[in-house]
């Protein structure tokens, strides 16, 4: 399983490193305003083709870029019921303080778990690579978390069901 | 190595120029200010900041003969500076134009200059006396989208385009009362430019599928080069009814802007943040020769990684170690000047057939000079 991993991560890595050429565009509809051209979708031109990247039915990447911003789209594995419920709470959890990230998005795309929303300011200010370093970083790290909070929530529960028991033993 | 002076100027530099004695530089620092610094004694010293535009300034050219700073902004407005005194004072230039300005360059006689917009049109100004200002004429309804760059034909009536449609066109830009009609003495092989009504289309050049940028013209006028998005640069000789054109495709990410050192060579800059040269052989074939800069492997220990790691770490009481090593190594080699994209490329010196120095800035905010005297493989015409 580790294989697989490895391979989806580089290639979501490489796509990156194709798609994140963004320069600063300001808007063709409305004057003197600049708006992330991914997000409004306004001039079909603008946009470049989306890319979905599959590790298996139920872990995919939705990379969508634009002259000026790249919309980066993740669908987390979720295994059981519970794993649903986690993934849900947490990664709400991190999208309400989208603020404190400035590349999260604060609503997934329609279909996915979370989204991140790069546009040519953060490409300024901060350097390339380290975003995509960032955002593969952060794919590896959610699987760790929601496994490691699964085992805590069927360790606790255990833990509760015994203490609870005892009592009629 | 190829590079002469490394300066950083500010965190992020739009475009810029240079005072045709090379002693001053004009650019913008991702805000609405020109500053313009001149070399005191091997230090930079700024000496003017240009304040008019309200937006970010996205075009400056700065005239070799008559010395004026032309400026394009995203809030539709361009000016053209004159210095008198010690002050550099704004001339009103009227665009009428409904979207950002997003590129500018003076013709080679300096008595128009050329703006491409994002209302998918070019404006051509010149200078009205009786009123001083500059008005200008509009080719409109012949792009899909924006112009993204302009480009002047040595003769000064043609004018080259881009835009994020796709495709390049050339225009003729006759103006009655600021052209003089010269059709006497030219010869046969530049008949284009006797196409005397202004906005007339000499050619449209459909060849790349993405958004095209950065097109110069050779110094004989005779080839013309742009880049498109696609990771590829376009070629074309004898521009005109039945012209001429090459693809050269190279591996790496895409370019944002050309420069011919030669009639054979052209330097192009881009998002690899390394300038690569590109060579015409004998019998007129364009291919890839190299990067200018070395290119060395940088490890980007994952910093923004590890402080969402101390984030996680925070609620969950462990501290996790921010570098992974897939980071190290798969990290993509460097050009050590330049470390962000590189956005534009300037001669440095007279236009003339042969160019040795060069200047080129980017979002890293460094304005690097770059002479081609000690590359003995390159300096062959």
């Amino acid at each position: 399983m580790g294989s697989t991993l490895r391979l989806y991560l580089t290639c979501i890595r490489n796509t990156l490193h194709a798609a994140m050429c963004l320069q600063n565009f300001p808007c063709q509809e409305v004057e003197r305003h600049n708006k992330p051209e991914v997000e409004l979708k306004s001039s079909p031109e603008l946009l470049l083709n989306p890319v979905v990247i599959c590790r298996n039915e139920a872990e995919k990447c939705l990379i969508e870029t634009s002259i000026n911003s790249l919309r980066i789209s993740l669908k987390v594995k979720q295994a059981d019921e519970l794993e649903n419920i986690l993934t849900k709470k947490f990664l709400r959890f991190l999208s309400m303080r989208a603020e404190a990230f400035q590349v999260l998005r604060r609503k997934p795309v329609q279909g996915y778990d979370i989204s991140f929303l790069i546009t040519n300011y953060h490409c300024e200010e901060m350097q390339k690579q380290k975003l995509i370093d960032f955002i593969v970083q952060f794919m590896e790290d959610i699987d760790k978390e929601i496994s490691e909070l699964k085992m805590s929530v069927n360790t606790r529960g255990r833990l509760v069901a015994t203490e609870f028991l005892k009592q009629f033993i | 190595m190829a590079v002469i002076s490394v300066h950083q100027f500010a965190q992020c530099i739009t475009c810029h120029a240079w005072s045709p004695d090379r002693s001053m530089v004009a650019f913008c620092p991702n805000n609405n200010e020109v500053h313009i610094y001149r070399l005191v004694e091997d230090k930079w010293e700024k000496v003017h900041v240009l304040q008019k535009h309200d937006q970010l300034i996205s075009g400056i050219d700065w005239s070799a003969r008559s010395n004026k700073i032309v400026t394009a902004s995203h809030d539709r407005n361009s000016y053209v500076w004159n210095l008198e005194g010690s002050e550099w004072v704004p001339t009103l230039v009227i665009l009428r134009l409904n979207r950002a300005a997003l590129c500018v360059q003076w013709s080679p006689k300096e008595n128009k200059f050329a703006v491409g917009s994002g209302a998918k049109t070019v404006c051509i100004c010149y200078y009205e006396q009786e009123n001083n200002w500059w008005v200008s004429k509009l080719i409109r309804k012949r792009h899909d989208s924006s112009v993204t760059s302009v480009s002047w034909h040595p003769d000064n009536n043609l004018l080259a385009t881009t835009s994020t449609d796709g495709k390049c066109r050339v225009f003729s830009t006759f103006i009655k009362g600021v052209d003089a009609k010269n059709d006497n003495k030219k010869d046969s092989k530049k008949s284009t430019s006797s196409d005397l009504k202004f906005g007339e289309l000499i050619v449209q050049l459909d060849l790349s599928s993405s958004w095209t940028f950065g097109v110069k013209w050779s110094p004989s006028g005779n080839t013309l080069a742009y880049v498109g998005h696609n990771s590829m640069i376009y070629f074309v000789d004898d521009v005109g009814p039945s012209p001429l054109a090459q693809n050269v495709v190279f591996r790496d990410l895409p370019l944002r802007d050309v420069l011919f050192v030669s009639e054979k060579r052209v330097i192009g800059v881009g998002f690899d943040c390394n300038p690569m040269v590109f060579a015409a052989d004998e019998r007129g074939v364009w291919g890839f020769v190299r990067y200018l800069a070395e290119r060395k492997t940088v490890s980007s220990g994952s910093r923004y990684g590890s402080q969402f790691s101390e984030a996680f770490g925070k609620f969950y009481g462990q501290s996790k170690p921010g570098v992974g090593n897939d980071a190290v190594e798969t990290s993509k080699t460097r050009g050590v000047v330049h470390e962000n994209c590189i956005n534009s490329i300037i001669r440095l010196g007279e236009r003339g057939i042969l160019t040795r120095r060069f200047s080129t800035s980017g979002l890293d905010g460094r304005i690097v000079v770059w002479d081609l005297e000690n590359e003995q493989d390159l300096l062959e015409l």
